[in-house]
Order: structure tokens, then sequence, then C-alpha cells
């Protein structure tokens, strides 16, 4: 490999490691309050995708009006979710695991009839290629990161900085304690949901104008912030975004190196190994 | 006093269909059956693990291990069906083990996307070692199976052995659930830390239960390689996974006949639109509407039936005084 190959596999590693890592922060997110993974990340970031065909291909609208169309009907999505399923099944963890993992083979399913068999292409948004330490490398990919990284930042702030962050880590440290403080536990709950959903949706609307869309390319992305989650330590925000990186990083290297089936198998054995020997993944508390 | 006979009836009834089926039926209900006998026998052989509180969505990853170990070591090694059914069944537990040990140490939700990511480990394994598997052109002429060096070149034969198999398998899960071990598997999925504190080795059980369940997942599958005699990597991916839970789920994990109810049920029901994605939302609809509005699964139905008839009849006794 030269290194020119290896500067390019890292760059766009990057920019494939925030596509993980805005999937990953949800999961991770919702985990910490509600101790449930959800199942349907990969099927909202499959939606997240198809807003941005409709909306910005098909509709004409400019292509981050559509993103912040996809975020928000995403978001609303995410609460009603919260609302029909999540809080009716009264934390039942197993119950709702598998709602949630038959929420997403729904929408999975019903993609096929609703969005047409083909696959679906959107134009590029950003055109041309930049030059990186010499490499060129196309706008569209590099672009994910600095808008990748703005939501990461304002995630930040917002649990950081704001009074439904504050109730976001209260419910996390304690669901009681927060309820007897005062916390609308649900209401925040279905926040939390929204927010994850949003920003599945914010991945996918990333990656539509790269990939080609059609109703299972969530499944690969999922399976990913699975192996991050694990890999970060479950519940640990800034575990994700560190494994996400990782990931991105191993993922496009060993990819460019040997394929992207062995780069995936070679992740799998790296989380099983890790459960054997550091559990709480690699930044997390014990499990 | 009507109930005592209805269900001796309903099951003497279901026992004669089953036995003489290939009699009255035709070709394709023998077949439908087989495959319904086969999904019997992957839904039931989850019901420990799911017993003990672990959410296995990995169950087809072990069903393609069996199915491919079977197929491989007959068609290139001759190996006779009986040894190659248990050499498919064994590693599948093994690989359960080896899966199974790390993951199940941990919180459920590890587990469960463990057994995800493994699902697709399988199917990539399956489809990149083409020398062997044939990769994404599918594996195909696996011999019939054989019993005592008689090949079962019948369809009728070949379900009849799958019925027999079937039967062999639901006794033996049965005798363990109802031993000294399903008490344990059912303390574990209560309350584990309790079932711990009373001296129950929760991990080495939920390992055992779940070794267990892939034994038989690979021994279903080692019969469906040699049933529809050609293997393909994506069949047995997540979706044949969710549809084993969804068995579970929609007839009921309160009771053994549970997953036999529920995959019955889904199995016939879905037939019309097998392989569409209308099935897919078929099976996740019924799995939604059972989880928010029918928690305990079909097996609880009649008594909530029952229980409704006998509230209407409570609450306006003077109406039908007779009746």
């Amino acid at each position: 490999m030269t290194a020119s190959l290896l500067v390019q596999s890292a760059v766009i590693g990057l920019s494939i490691g925030s596509i993980y890592i805005l999937m990953a922060l949800g999961l991770t997110l919702m985990f910490g309050m509600m101790h449930i993974i959800n199942f349907a990340h990969g099927a909202v970031y499959m939606l997240g995708a198809f807003v941005i065909y409709y909306v910005f291909f098909q509709g004409g609208a400019p292509y981050f009006a559509a993103f912040a169309v996809a975020m928000v009907l995403l978001g609303v999505f995410g609460y009603l979710v919260e609302r029909g399923i999540y809080r009716p099944i009264k934390g039942g963890i197993e119950p709702t695991l598998v709602a949630l993992l038959a929420l997403s083979t729904f929408l999975e399913a019903a993609g096929y009839p609703v969005f047409g068999q083909l696959d679906k292409h959107v134009p590029s948004v950003f055109e041309g290629t930049r030059s990186v330490l010499g490499v060129s490398i196309s706008v569209e990919r590099l672009m994910i990161i600095p808008i990748a990284a703005a939501l990461v930042a304002g995630l930040y702030l917002f649990i950081n900085k704001t009074k439904i962050g504050a109730a976001m880590r209260a419910i996390e440290q304690d669901k009681e304690a927060a309820a007897l403080q005062g916390v609308d536990v649900n209401m925040v709950n279905g926040l939390a949901f929204a927010v994850g959903f949003a920003l599945a949706a914010a991945a996918g609307a990333l990656i539509a104008p790269i990939f080609k869309l059609d109703p299972m390319m969530g499944d690969q992305p999922l399976l990913k912030a699975f192996i991050i989650i694990i890999l970060g330590g479950l519940g640990s925000i800034p575990g994700a975004i560190l494994g996400g990186l990782m990931l991105g990083l191993i993922d496009s290297v060993v990819a460019t190196a040997l394929g992207a089936e062995p780069a995936f198998l070679l992740s799998f054995v790296f989380i099983i190994l890790l459960l054997l020997f550091r559990p709480a993944g690699l930044f997390g508390y014990a499990p | 006093m009507r109930r005592n006979i209805v269900i001796p009836l309903g099951l003497g009834v279901g026992v004669l269909l089953v036995v003489f089926l290939p009699l009255i039926g035709g070709d394709y209900y023998v077949y439908l059956f087989a495959l319904v006998f086969t999904n019997i026998i992957l839904a039931s052989s989850l019901r420990p693990s799911l017993m003990c509180g672990q959410l296995n969505i990995g169950h087809s990853g072990f069903m393609s291990i069996g199915a491919y170990t079977s197929a491989l070591l007959a068609k290139n090694l001759g190996m006779p069906f009986e040894i190659s059914l248990l050499c498919g069944a064994l590693l599948a537990a093994v690989v359960g083990l080896a899966i199974g040990y790390p993951a199940l140490r941990l919180r459920g939700v590890y587990f469960a996307m463990v057994t995800v990511a493994f699902v697709e480990v399988i199917r990539l394994i399956a489809q990149i070692w083409v020398p062997l598997t044939h990769g994404m052109s599918g594996l195909s002429g696996i011999p019939k199976p054989n019993l005592l060096g008689m090949t079962l070149v019948t369809k009728t034969s070949q379900y009849y052995l799958v019925l027999f198999l079937m039967l062999v398998i639901l006794t033996v899960l049965w005798k363990l659930e109802s031993s000294r071990l399903g008490l344990i598997w059912k303390s574990i999925g209560m309350a584990d830390n309790l079932a711990q504190s009373l001296g129950v080795d929760i991990a080495k059980h939920k390992l055992l239960a779940f070794a267990l369940g892939c034994f038989f997942a690979g021994m279903a599958g080692a019969f469906y390689a040699h049933f529809i005699r050609f293997l393909f990597p994506p069949e047995f991916g997540f979706l044949m996974a969710t549809n084993i839970l969804v068995y579970n789920f929609v007839g009921g994990r309160g009771h053994f006949v549970g997953p036999i109810v529920g995959a019955i049920f889904l199995s016939l029901l879905s037939e019309p639109f097998r392989g569409s994605p209308y099935e897919t939302i078929f099976f996740s609809i019924a799995m939604l509407s059972t989880i928010l509005f029918l928690p305990g699964g079909l097996i609880t139905l009649p008594a909530r039936l029952g229980g409704l008839r006998w509230q209407r009849t409570a609450s306006a006794p003077t109406s039908s005084p007779v009746a």
C-alpha cells in the first residue's frame, strides 16, 4: 500500500467514522438513560437518506433545508415511538428490544413497496475534489467531517449546558431520584428518542449523495454502531466518539488492503476478544 | 366440562392430520409442513435461552452452520446423513460456546448485539469462502437424506423423517424444561441476582441453555440442507433470525407450547406471501401488536377470551338467566 493510498483511506475512514459516530451517539445516549438498544436505528438512517432523495432531489429544495427536514421529521417520529412503543411496554427491556426490532423490519420491508424495488441515487451536492496532504479527495466525503463535528458539538452543548440535558444526565444517574426532583421522566425520555432518531437521520442524510439508496442500507451502519458502542463502552459518549473514529480508520484502511468483508470479520473478532479481556469496553464503566 | 373434551379432541384430530397428511394432501402440503416442523424445531430450541432472559437474535447463524457443515460433509466426503447431521449440530454448539462464553457474562443487551453481528459474520463467511461454499452462486447438489444406508428419495419419507426428528427434539426439550434444569432457567430469567445468591452458577447455565439451542438449530439446519438441497448464504440472515424470535413472542413465552403455536400459526398464515416483503411486514405487525396488546402471546388468548365472556355474563346476569 502506497503512502498516498494510506492517506486517502485514512481521510475516507475519518469521514465514514463520522457517520458511524452520529449513529453510535444516539444509541449510546438512549442506552444510558433507558438501558435499551434501538434496533430501529438503521431503519431511521435509511429514512433520513430517503427524505434527502424526495425533498432535495425530487422536490428541488436546497440540500441543507432537506437535511433539516430529515432531522425534524425523524426526531418527531422518535418522540412518537417513545410514546407508542417504549412507554406502553413500561420499561420491560426484552419486550422493548423485540418491539424495536419489529419496527425496524417493518420499516425496511415496507420500504420496498413504498420506495420501489430499484436502488435510488441522489446527485452530488458538493462537486469537485480537494487536495489533502498531496492526495485528492472528493469534497463530498470531506464535507461529512465538519458537519458531523458540528452536530457532535451541538449534542455536547445540549447535554451539558441546557436544562433538558441536565435532566437527561440525571435520569442516566438515577431515574427515581430524577423523578423525585421534578424531572418529567417520560417527556425527557421522549426527547432522548427524538435526539437519537434525529442524529441517525442526519447520518443517513449525509451519506445519501455518496452511496446508493435501498431499504436495507441501514443494516451495515447499525452493526458498525453496535461494534462501536461495545468498543467504547455502552453508555459512554466519549467512548462512542473514539470508538467511531477507530472503527472508521480500521474499516477503511483494512478494507483498502484486504477487502470489506475481512475488515468486518476482523472487527467482530476484535470485539469478542475485547469482551473476553476488557468487558467494560475501552472507555466504559463496568457493565 | 366442555373444555375437558375440546383439548384432547383437538389434539387427536391434529395428530391424525399430521400422521396421515401425506395421504390426504398433495406434495405441496408435505413440503409446507416439513418446513413448518423445521420452524418448530428452531423456535423451540430458542426457548431455553429466552427462559434465561437472553435475547438471541442470531439463531439463524447456527442453523446456517449446521446446514453448511452437514451438506459439505455429505456432498464432499460422502458421509452418511446421521453422522453429518450430528457433526453439523455439534459444530453449531461449539461455535455457540465460543461466542456465548464472552458475551453471556455481560448484560443481556451485549449478548443481543453480539448475536446480531454474528449472523452477519456467518453470512459473510459463507459468502466469501467460495472454494468451500460456492459463495453467492449457492451450494447445490446436496445429497438427499439417508437412514441406515437407505436413501429417503420421496418428499413423503423426508416428511416423516423431520416429523420424527421434531418429536425427539421436543421430547428432549420438554424433559429438560420440566426437570430441575428448567427450574434453574426460569429462576435466572426471573431474577438472576436472586438465583446467584442462592448458589446457582448463572453464567454456566446461561451458556449451557444457549449451546443446547445452538445444537438443535444446527440439527434443523442440517435437515433443511438435505431437504431443500440448495443453500444460499443470505437465506440465513437477519430476517430468519428475527422470525425465529417472532415465533416465540407471538406464540407466547410463558409455556412450552408457545413457540410451537407461534411457529405453526405464523408459518401457515404467512405462506401466501412467502419470500416477498409482505411476509416481513406481516411478521413485524404480528410481533408489534402481540407485544403491545397481548404480551402473553397467543397461548393466553383462550383464557383472555374466556375472561371476557365471563365478565360479560357477570356484568349482565339478569339479561340471560337461562343460557
